[in-house]
């Protein structure tokens, strides 16, 4: 049987997760490009038609200072606020900082927001997520994990 | 979805005017329990509204079924529930729908559902309203089919419906099921290893691009992911409603025709051929043989009774002579549960079953808490098996506990109920358990491991490797069933750890402790991972190439009493687009056996609907929601050909010679169950039609 590997990777994986803790605590001096895909929140059969829209949000990082942009389209309802959450990829979690949202069914998203270290590495971690909410769907309506742009 | 009531708002409204009479010190003269008096008509009236806002969108205004959900009236509806009451059809659908959540649907909106189902159906003998307890049997009850019963209708076809004989018949042996005809493609996944390959190589990826159509036929409508047979140059093709068609795999004319019923629209994946036998399971759960020169039935058996809930959608694997089949419909709190059955491939006589299911005196039976025998539940085998002659075994995924999360089951993550969601391979003389695996032990997301084991050869290791809904590719050892390796091929966040000694899985923390109508979020969604959809293992290269799907769930379990002919899977399910992936469902994956790695993969919008074929011309074939039927490399992952269809690409592909000439057939298709339903919900802006069942042949221009 040969399974060493996996281990091995752990092994590494964890190393290198606190190596990136002491550093971004220690300096977190970093830039980067960033990318979130907005789509429907979960839907189901019954609320397919009324929780719609996609959209694109870029997210600049300069030190600690983040520059958010972006856009969406085909809303159910007018957007009514739009926030960035902090919660591993596909699990919920609070909010974190608040966005300017257009305040219709298609428009605009733009913030500079000053990120703590933890939420700089949350950032690098792929555990901050962008979500708008809506008249008709005030829990949310789209939503995007955020990850490095390729 | 917040339903207004009429009844409620009625009763509220005659308590407020009893009080104020009261206050008043005044009298009615109308008695307050005539105003509110409620009939089954009534309900059957109130139902209408509550059906069209919670259940029509997957099961349409008319009950006549969609993509999303079955058809819930006539034959169909009669045949499942017919000697069932209505306090169990209550209980059934309080339990399980609708699948997204009931938030705001009372006790007397369901009941109302059910008077309006009813009414739909043609009950019309009552009139005393439906309660929680009502317990008729439902068709005892419809006019229509009491006089029915005492006056014959006109049946829907049955038997032999075209007639003609496939001249030169060769009957096909063990030895030749043993080692097809590279011309043959005689079984589900063509060989007894599973591999879904094809050693033909005259279209390859040099020639492929000029690769066009040969021939079409248009199959019944209705769902469908059939696996063609091709033996000696016929096609046997099983179409939805258990009808099969021989057809000359050269040129497409139809030989004959037989219906073997029930003629409904449900789904069957496959057939065998055996001797001079095509052998059909039908969704009834019964197995037939046929003559495969003229159609003709030889025998038919039973093989559960599809009055109480059992079916199958999968047919049968001759090994050893002996036809062996799973089970499906096994959710049901009844004394039968779930088995693998083997039947003689001459008389459909039963030779031995294996249950799937460990009652409490059996061995295993004391991983299923202090559950009576009667709620232990699950264990389907609804995907075929596959065989090592040498071995003598044949191996089969087994699905997961029913209901779908332990709290509903009335269990804890720590009750791992054996024999479910596991590999089991059993011994084709008696039927006996050699040995087991259990991937996800108390599985508790409706994420099932239930599909098709591919046994490969590495030098003098032999392999057995699975990958389920998790997306977890598995390699076991096929002799011991010890654990050897696996590979994450979607982004999975429901484990936090998996042993890579042992194999075991460790749940994050909230799943393992999820209640009653709390929200799990997770990844892979129902549709997998991986589903229905065979993966095929080329050994020229030692890739095994999987056709995958990347969706994520929220999901709550929902409360289920332990009441005899209750159960069933009791959940409440949202869907959204799998974080990091770009919105893209579709996945082809390529990896390595010897080192798990993933060697290419291709992404796309659309989901894939087919298995994965290769073939010795280094191409792999599959197709998508968006009718699209694609030609990859084998070894760079680049499409090299491509066509679009009447309607989403949904069976599994295979290959085929006939007269030294290669042929490619695929089946459009409707249905298919979760892995169509999720897009359903994400991929809302692919649009085809619903309708096009039709297997299409292709060949390079002679």
């Amino acid at each position: 049987m040969k399974l060493g590997h996996k281990t091995f990777s752990k092994l590494v994986t964890s190393i290198a997760c606190t190596l990136t803790l002491v550093f971004s605590v220690n300096a977190v001096a970093q830039s980067g490009t960033f990318r979130a895909r907005l789509s429907p929140m979960p839907t189901t059969p019954q609320t397919v038609t009324t929780i719609t829209g996609e959209g694109e949000v870029i997210l600049t990082l300069e030190g600690n200072t983040l520059k958010v942009t972006g856009d969406f389209v085909g809303m159910n309802s007018a957007a009514t606020m739009a926030h960035v959450h902090n919660g591993p990829p596909a699990q919920p979690g609070p909010v974190v900082h608040q966005l300017e949202v257009t305040k219709m069914t298609g428009g605009e998203i733009s913030a500079v927001l000053e990120l703590t270290d933890e939420q700089v590495m949350a950032l690098h971690n792929n555990e901050l997520y962008i979500q708008v909410h809506s008249e008709t769907n005030p829990p949310g309506e789209l939503r995007g994990w955020v990850f490095a742009r390729n | 979805m917040k339903i207004i009531n009429k009844n409620t708002t009625r009763a509220l409204f005659t308590s407020a005017l009893v009080l104020l009479l009261a206050a008043c010190n005044g009298e009615s003269t109308v008695p307050a329990d005539s105003v509110a008096s409620v009939t089954f008509s009534s309900q059957a009236e109130e139902g209408a509204t509550a059906f069209a806002s919670n259940c029509a969108a997957c099961h349409g205004a008319s009950l006549e079924g969609t993509t999303l959900g079955p058809l819930l009236s006539g034959n169909s509806f009669l045949q499942r529930w017919g000697t069932q009451t209505p306090a169990l059809l209550l209980n059934n659908i309080q339990a399980n729908m609708p699948p997204g959540g009931n938030d705001g649907i009372s006790d007397e909106d369901y009941t109302n559902i059910v008077a309006h189902m009813l009414s739909f159906n043609g009950v019309d003998t009552i009139t005393e309203a439906l309660t929680a307890s009502t317990n008729f049997e439902i068709a005892d009850n419809i006019s229509q089919v009491v006089a029915r019963r005492s006056r014959p209708e006109p049946e829907p076809p049955q038997g032999i419906t075209v007639a003609g004989t496939v001249e030169k018949f060769t009957p096909i042996t063990d030895a030749m099921l043993e080692n097809p005809d590279p011309a043959d493609w005689p079984m589900h996944r063509r060989n007894y290893y599973g591999h879904s390959y094809s050693p033909l190589s005259q279209i390859n990826t040099d020639n492929v691009k000029g690769m066009t159509l040969a021939w079409v036929w248009n199959m019944y409508e209705g769902d469908s992911e059939p696996a063609p047979l091709v033996y000696g140059g016929i096609m046997y093709l099983i179409n939805p409603g258990n009808v099969i068609q021989a057809l000359d795999a050269a040129t497409g004319e139809l030989i004959w025709e037989n219906w073997a019923g029930p003629a409904n629209r449900q789904d069957m994946r496959n057939i065998a051929i055996y001797n001079d036998k095509i052998i059909q399971a039908t969704t009834d759960a019964r197995l037939i043989a046929l003559d495969a020169r003229t159609g003709e039935q030889i025998w038919e058996t039973e093989v559960a009774d599809a009055s109480k809930g059992f079916s199958n959608s999968s047919g049968p694997i001759v090994a050893d002579g002996k036809v062996i089949l799973g089970l499906a419909g096994c959710a049901r709190y009844i004394p039968e549960d779930c088995y693998i059955s083997a039947h003689d491939a001459n008389t459909g006589e039963l030779e031995w079953r294996f249950n799937t299911i460990a009652k409490a005196n059996e061995p295993g039976g004391d991983t299923w808490g202090e559950l009576p025998d009667l709620f232990r539940a699950g264990g389907e085998t609804w995907i075929t098996g596959s065989y090592d002659p040498d071995l003598k075994l044949t191996y089969w995924g087994t699905a997961q506990q029913k209901p779908w999360v332990p709290v509903s089951r009335h269990l804890t993550i720590d009750d791992v109920g054996l024999f479910t969601n596991s590999t089991v391979a059993v011994s084709t003389d008696t039927g006996e358990l050699d040995w087991f695996f259990q991937h996800v032990p108390a599985e508790a997301l409706d994420l099932d491991e239930v599909f098709e084991r591919i046994l490969v050869n590495r030098g003098d290791d032999k392999l057995v490797f699975s990958l389920g809904k998790y997306g977890i590719l598995w390699k076991n050892d096929r002799v011991s069933g010890e654990f050897q390796d696996y590979k994450e091929t979607v982004f999975q966040n429901a484990f936090t750890d998996i042993d890579d000694k042992t194999g075991l899985v460790t749940y994050r923390e909230d799943i393992q402790n999820a209640k009653l109508n709390e929200w799990t979020s997770a990844c892979p969604s129902s549709a997998g991972g991986k589903d229905w959809h065979s993966m095929t293992y080329h050994p020229p290269t030692g890739t095994m190439i999987a056709p995958l799907s990347q969706t994520c769930l929220e999901n709550a379990a929902r409360e289920v009493a332990l009441v005899q002919g209750g159960g069933g899977l009791a959940a409440s399910r949202k869907f959204f687009e799998m974080p990091g992936t770009d919105g893209n469902l579709g996945k082809i994956g390529a990896y390595n056996v010897d080192t798990m790695e993933e060697v290419w993969s291709h992404q796309q919008r659309a989901s894939f609907h087919t298995g994965t074929m290769s073939t010795g011309g280094n191409l792999v074939f599959v197709g998508d929601l968006d009718r699209r039927f694609k030609a990859f490399d084998v070894t760079t992952g680049e499409i090299v050909w491509e066509t679009r269809l009447g309607t989403s690409v949904q069976g599994h592909p295979v290959s085929f010679a006939v007269d030294g000439k290669q042929y490619i057939a695929v089946t459009a298709a409707l249905g298919g169950t979760s892995p169509r339903a999720v897009p359903g919900v994400i991929l809302t802006e692919i649009k085809y039609p619903r309708s096009g069942n039709a297997v299409y042949v292709f060949a390079l221009p002679d």
